[in-house]
């Protein structure tokens, strides 16, 4: 009893002056992250500030650094505009994004899966053909992309906005390093037990890939989300516009008014910042993985 | 050479209990690469040999027969005195201009802030979550912002400016090269901490002995970075900065939002020209031309990095 414990002492009395040494080191790198932070933190600040002023509180000389007369007047005006909808595009945007992120995420695992785990003719040769195509650029496939979304008469509706991305080959990449990481006993098992492969797929491989799963499907509907110039040019009609490229199109007609300017990229953000408090840990994990693979 | 060892035991083993191995079987990996393969070659294969042949054609969305010029929209580019000569290198000087102010801005603001954050510290959460947070926003959003903060007579900088030095409004957004202050300044605020959470997992990754031994050895922390962190983190930095100079080449609503290319086009992006030309000016087959040239140097950009970035890794590790 009295062999093991003996270090003890010792181990404790070790870090005892580190606290002392440490706090004045730590003091000044606290200090300096708070005043990035703030700096950081500054834009959002005047953001809301200008979005809770009146006109002319929000251009009155010298600047009102807080609302003085806080009022609410700009989101109400902006949210019955008749020039366009907030709410309108924000659904857009979510359906754009949700039915992108559930089609990209269905065909990139069928993709991931024989790619991974099955041996055919041809296997190797198809990954890397399609993994090539990540080096073109897409400024090549813009213009040709619109045209044909002309052809299809699909200008102006959410088609143009899902489909030409939705056979994305990153997370085909991704997916396929993931899947070849699951041990093949359990595979075997349920082979045993008469299960198809796409019971395989849907059963054992999804849900055991789903950090992975999880990870594309952020990054699929993020990108979806934020996406401008595609929507920006494939859809003029103010009432099938998203979020991004409706805000936009607001802004040059307020581009004047600052409270009213303020009120709607605020309420532009507001969704964004809901789904980052949401997928956080898998947006830094899933960044931290993939952006490390060597 | 991804594969492991032992599948292609196993895999015969699994072939021979299987009797009903036929046609059926044969064909099954290649249903599940279907669709998503019909999808790949509508929209990924085919559009760039159709946007070869547009750029070969005078496009006319109007009538039903395009008319065969061969390469002159792509010789036009090279021919000075054609307007689209003139603002087609103009804009991609302005985007290369972007490129190399913001690029090395990003790489090193990334670097620093994920050191600050790189040991445990009050509030680190807090702080990685407010430097990532702009990231998340829509460059639309992000754009209408940064044109508030930097307004010729009110913006909050200008303010401040007064505030601090009593000094006059700067009419940032109206003055030839003060017009990217605004754009740089919104791109790194906007981007950086993506590029510091990349950073701060390849820190996580250093091992704490070699500080530790190099304190020991009285290393001041100007030496251990230089000699401990800064070498090791040679392979992240050069793929953050590849990845960041490609996306910076991309230049488009930033500019767009923020200045609308202006003053006098000295703001636009050669992407926001391509698009211009396009679907304003009528020019398609010009702009798929554009889209195919300005294509092929990021293709030969990203060759040329990405060998540098496979001889630099194999050489440090």
């Amino acid at each position: 009893m009295s062999a093991p414990g003996t270090p003890v002492p010792g181990a404790q009395a070790r870090p005892r002056p580190r606290p002392r040494r440490r706090f004045p080191r730590e003091v000044p790198r606290f200090l300096l992250l708070c005043v990035l932070a703030a700096l950081f933190l500054a834009p959002v600040y005047w953001m809301l500030s200008t979005s809770l002023k009146s006109e002319a509180d929000a251009i009155v000389s010298p600047v009102q650094w807080w609302p003085l007369h806080p009022t609410l007047d700009n989101y109400r005006e902006v949210l019955t505009s008749p020039d366009g909808n907030i709410l309108r595009w924000t659904w857009n945007s979510l359906v754009v994004a949700l039915t992108f992120t559930v089609l990209h995420v269905l065909l990139c695992a069928l993709t991931a899966y024989p790619l991974a785990r099955m041996r055919f003719p041809g296997r190797d040769t198809w990954f890397w053909f399609i993994l090539s195509s990540l080096m073109i650029p897409g400024i090549v496939t813009l213009v040709p992309t619109y045209i044909m979304m002309l052809n299809f008469g699909w200008i102006n509706s959410y088609h143009a906005l899902i489909w030409p991305g939705v056979s994305g080959v990153f997370g085909v990449f991704l997916l396929r390093q993931f899947f070849q990481g699951i041990p093949r006993e359990l595979e075997e098992a349920a082979k045993l037990d008469g299960a198809s492969s796409l019971l395989i797929w849907w059963r054992i491989i999804l849900p055991l890939s789903l950090p992975a799963v999880v990870t594309l499907a952020v990054f699929a509907f993020m990108g979806s989300w934020n996406n401008f110039l595609w929507p920006l040019y494939t859809v003029t009609d103010v009432d099938k516009m998203t979020l991004p490229v409706g805000i936009t199109t607001f802004s040059q007609r307020y581009v004047t008014e600052y409270g009213k300017l303020m009120a709607s990229t605020t309420l532009a953000a507001v969704p964004a910042l809901i789904a980052y408090l949401i997928a956080q840990r898998f947006l830094e994990a899933g960044l931290s993985t993939t952006g490390l693979k060597e | 050479m991804t594969d492991h060892a032992p599948q292609p035991a196993r895999h015969a083993a699994r072939r021979g209990d299987a009797p009903r191995a036929g046609a059926a079987a044969r064909a099954e990996p290649y249903l599940y690469l279907l669709p998503h393969a019909l999808l790949f070659f509508v929209f990924t294969v085919y559009p760039v040999g159709y946007g070869l042949y547009i750029g070969m054609h005078r496009w006319d969305l109007l009538s039903s027969v395009q008319s065969f010029v061969g390469l002159e929209f792509f010789r036009n580019l090279f021919v000075p005195g054609t307007p689209q000569f003139d603002f087609f290198w103009r804009t991609l000087l302005n985007t290369a201009l972007f490129t190399v102010v913001s690029v090395p801005l990003l790489v090193a603001a990334a670097l620093g802030l994920a050191l600050l954050l790189q040991r445990p510290i009050f509030g680190r959460t807090f702080f990685r979550a407010v430097f990532f947070l702009p990231g998340v926003l829509t460059v639309s959003v992000m754009g209408i912002l940064w044109r508030w903060m930097f307004d010729n007579q009110i913006g909050l900088v200008n303010a401040a400016r007064e505030a601090l030095t009593g000094a006059p409004p700067i009419p940032w957004l109206s003055t030839e090269g003060l017009a990217w202050v605004p754009i740089v300044v919104g791109t790194v605020w906007w981007t950086v901490g993506f590029n510091m959470t990349l950073y701060l997992a390849a820190l996580s990754n250093v091992p704490a002995s070699l500080y530790e031994a190099a304190a020991l050895d009285g290393a001041t922390p100007g030496q251990q970075f230089r000699h401990i962190t800064w070498p090791l983190l040679a392979p992240q930095t050069l793929f953050v900065f590849i990845t960041t100079a490609l996306a910076s080449f991309q230049l488009f609503g930033q500019s767009l939002v923020i200045t609308a290319g202006g003053p006098n086009r000295s703001t636009q992006s050669v992407i926001q020209y391509i698009t211009e030309e396009g679907f304003t000016n009528n020019q398609i087959s010009s702009a798929a031309a554009m889209g195919f040239v300005f294509g092929l140097m990021m293709l030969i950009f990203t060759a040329a990095q990405f060998g540098l970035m496979a001889r630099d890794v194999k050489g440090t590790s």
